[in-house]
């Protein structure tokens, strides 16, 4: 039977493909800190099962296999037969297990099945992470060229492409658009923001999620209103300017060669730090992994740019309009920064500071569900009714309880996923935008940065 | 009979407890010389350790058990603290154990001891029962979880019907062979089945922090290994 996956992949080559598959797999293990972690789960493992009450998957699926232990245990299998001891002897003793080619499609199909959102690993005893494992047997599949089309393209593009980004945008179209962003902010909002470009000896380099580019005006004018008005010293690299890194979905090869593009940005421009835009795993992926890849503690540090806006508005910096959110407002918090408890509190506050009517899901920030679109999931289209009917179901519940008409969702992924989960859930009056679109509508602008709206008959009408 | 119950508390457990307690220490030991070797290969070497110990903690202590399904964590947790304190703590196991534990080590009170081995044993038919039953637990339960627990359940329950001979349907001397001899092949499987948790579980969950933390150079090693390291993604 041919090599067969719900999502799209590029053509396949299965010679010799369980071989390769143990090849790639034992390079991987002699190179990586997995090993330690696959003899612990494989002795320990209790199968408990407490893993399949936390997982919003299995819980809108009640399918076994989306059981977050059961996944994992399709590597452990693997593992167990061919990296172990005993694994040997049972294989001299007859009757062992067999890596096979249908057993690869197997894995292949489960391990996208799960978001990485990680919320397994909360609940179990032995703080199995789940997340981890799935992570590392797509790191194994990418090596035998089982990824989706549609992260490998993009990744090619940003790594291997003349633009150097995953939504392929020239660096003059980027420079447009922030000009045109400019000009928007001033008519629209009365407010002179701008978007530096190749400053060298800035304090941050920029690097949003690039579709925000495309897709999100209003969170990146925010981000910049607010850049602004603090009078931040900050830029924009032309050569390199994508948060994204899609390598944290499939291979840690890639995650390595896109974090380090970012650290040199911030190198060619003589700068100090990375300041992330408003992105879950861009945020994550260069948070915990430039400091590995890219020089330990002399890495450049990286921040978020909602921790920079609380910071900002803690220290009076930022001046925000109080109640100039009328419509009930909820968050929602996005895996990869809330599972490790590194940003919960500071949206909240800042949302708390200019929404009349803000309201928190429950369960909420280390406990949150994922979107359902996590782990690079959300970026297959061909498998968005499994996204959004299965992985977004328990979200879409929780949006619908909070009553909110307006949910934040300060991340690139998550926001494209939430628009679907509520379009396929009748929650066609939710609006899904990002904290600094709010944020723009009810910053204070400094002196500096004032200006008069010009008069527009028809939007006044 | 009698000469089977001396050979089985005498040379037999004296042999499965030297062999639990070895291996057991070389699983521990092993478990920490991985750790200690991936977090010095980290390109990143800052671990987040008071969160480790939390969690670590709160699985070791586990009070907040109840929000998740209770009746299943409740027979669970109950069957962990009767499985930790009864070998240690029974004034007959304390007796067995003369000359290795110190003079003062405490002893159950019989009242205390039948107890905890009752709401054991009930604990594990409840679990044995919801591994049945919850269709979840069911998918994911293998022979190894199902036998462990009928093992557990066998040494519980003929270690109190051999406690109470006027009371115990059996034969008090029979049951007492049976819980000396399923205890020692308890002992014995403990380092080689996954009830080697008992050992390792302090290390779990540091184990899982590790794993994320990769060499610097993990990625370049691997391409180079699989000859990828000019191939275009």
């Amino acid at each position: 039977m041919a090599f067969q996956c719900s999502y799209y992949l590029e053509p396949l080559d299965t010679t010799n493909l369980p071989r390769r598959f143990l090849d790639a797999f034992a390079a991987i293990l002699a190179h990586s800190n997995y090993g330690p972690v696959l003899d612990t789960v494989a002795r320990i493992s209790a199968r408990c099962g407490r893993c399949a009450v936390t997982c919003p998957v299995y819980q809108a699926s009640q399918d076994p296999r989306d059981i977050p232990c059961m996944r994992s245990e399709l590597l452990l299998t693997i593992y167990r037969r061919y990296f172990t001891l005993a694994g040997a002897l049972k294989a001299r003793a007859g009757n062992a297990f067999t890596l096979t080619e249908a057993y690869i499609n197997t894995l292949a199909e489960e391990v996208y099945r799960c978001t990485a959102c990680r919320r397994c690993k909360l609940e179990c005893p032995l703080g199995i992470d789940h997340g981890m494992i799935t992570h590392l047997a797509r790191w194994i599949l990418a090596e035998v060229g089982i990824v989706p089309k549609a992260l490998r393209v993009a990744t090619r593009e940003q790594l291997d492409g003349k633009t150097h980004n995953t939504s392929a945008i020239p660096a003059a179209a980027m420079q447009d658009t922030c000009e045109f962003l400019v000009e928007d902010c001033r008519d629209t909002y009365g407010m002179n923001i701008s978007f530096p470009i190749d400053v060298e000896g800035a304090e941050y380099v920029f690097f949003p999620a690039v579709s925000d580019y495309l897709l999100e005006p209003d969170t990146l004018m925010g981000n910049a209103a607010v850049l602004t008005a603090t009078g931040a010293s900050w830029t924009i690299g032309s050569h390199y300017f994508d948060g994204i890194n899609y390598g944290l979905f499939y291979s840690d090869r890639m995650l390595d060669r896109i974090v380090s593009k970012e650290a040199e940005e911030v190198r060619r421009l003589k700068a100090q730090k990375v300041l992330i835009g408003e992105c879950g795993h861009a945020s994550r992926s260069a948070k915990f992994f430039i400091k590995t890849f890219c020089g330990g503690r002399a890495a450049p540090e990286v921040v978020n740019i909602m921790e920079y806006t609380w910071h900002a508005l803690r220290s009076g910096k930022l001046e925000l309009r109080p109640n100039a959110i009328d419509a009930r407002v909820t968050y929602h918090d996005p895996c990869n920064i809330a599972r490790s408890g590194w940003i919960i509190d500071q949206p909240r506050e800042i949302l708390r500071a200019i929404c009349a009517d803000y309201v928190d899901m429950t369960p909420r920030g280390k406990e949150n569900y994922c979107c359902g679109g996590g782990g690079g999931t959300v970026s297959i289209d061909e498998i968005r009714e499994f996204r959004t009917k299965i992985g977004g179901a328990t979200k879409a519940e929780q949006i619908r309880r909070t009553g909110a008409t307006i949910l934040v969702a300060p991340c690139a992924n998550c926001k494209k996923q939430l628009r679907e989960v509520c379009e396929d859930h009748g929650l066609d009056h939710v609006q899904v935008v990002g904290l600094h679109d709010l944020v723009l509508k009810a910053i204070i602008p400094p002196p500096h940065m004032r200006v008069e709206k010009p008069t527009d008959p028809e939007k006044d009408k | 009979m009698d000469a089977w119950i001396e050979l089985a508390r005498g040379p037999l457990f004296r042999l499965a407890l030297t062999i639990c307690v070895l291996f057991l220490a070389l699983r521990l030991a092993n478990a920490v010389y991985l750790l200690a070797a991936a977090w010095w290969r980290a390109g990143d070497r800052d671990l987040p350790w008071k969160s480790v110990a939390q969690a670590t903690a709160r699985w070791l202590f586990p009070y907040h058990l109840l929000t998740v399904r209770p009746l299943y964590s409740a027979a669970s947790f109950l069957f962990h603290v009767g499985i930790l304190l009864l070998p240690f703590f029974l004034a007959g196991h304390v007796a067995l154990l003369k000359g290795i534990l110190p003079t003062w080590w405490p002893t159950l009170a019989p009242i205390l001891a039948d107890t905890f081995t009752l709401l054991s044993a009930a604990a594990v038919m409840a679990v044995l029962l919801a591994r049945a039953t919850t269709a979840s637990a069911r998918a994911l339960s293998t022979v190894q979880n199902v036998a462990v627990l009928l093992l557990l359940l066998l040494v519980l329950g003929a270690g109190f019907f051999a406690s109470h001979p006027a009371t115990s349907p059996f034969d008090a001397r029979a049951m007492l062979l049976v819980h000396i001899l399923s205890g020692n092949l308890a002992l014995l499987l403990t380092p080689f089945t996954k009830l080697v948790h008992c050992i390792l579980v302090p290390l779990t969950q540091l184990a899982s922090e590790v794993g994320w933390h990769f060499p610097a150079e993990s990625g370049r090693h691997v391409a180079v290994v699989l000859n990828k390291e000019n191939e275009p993604v």
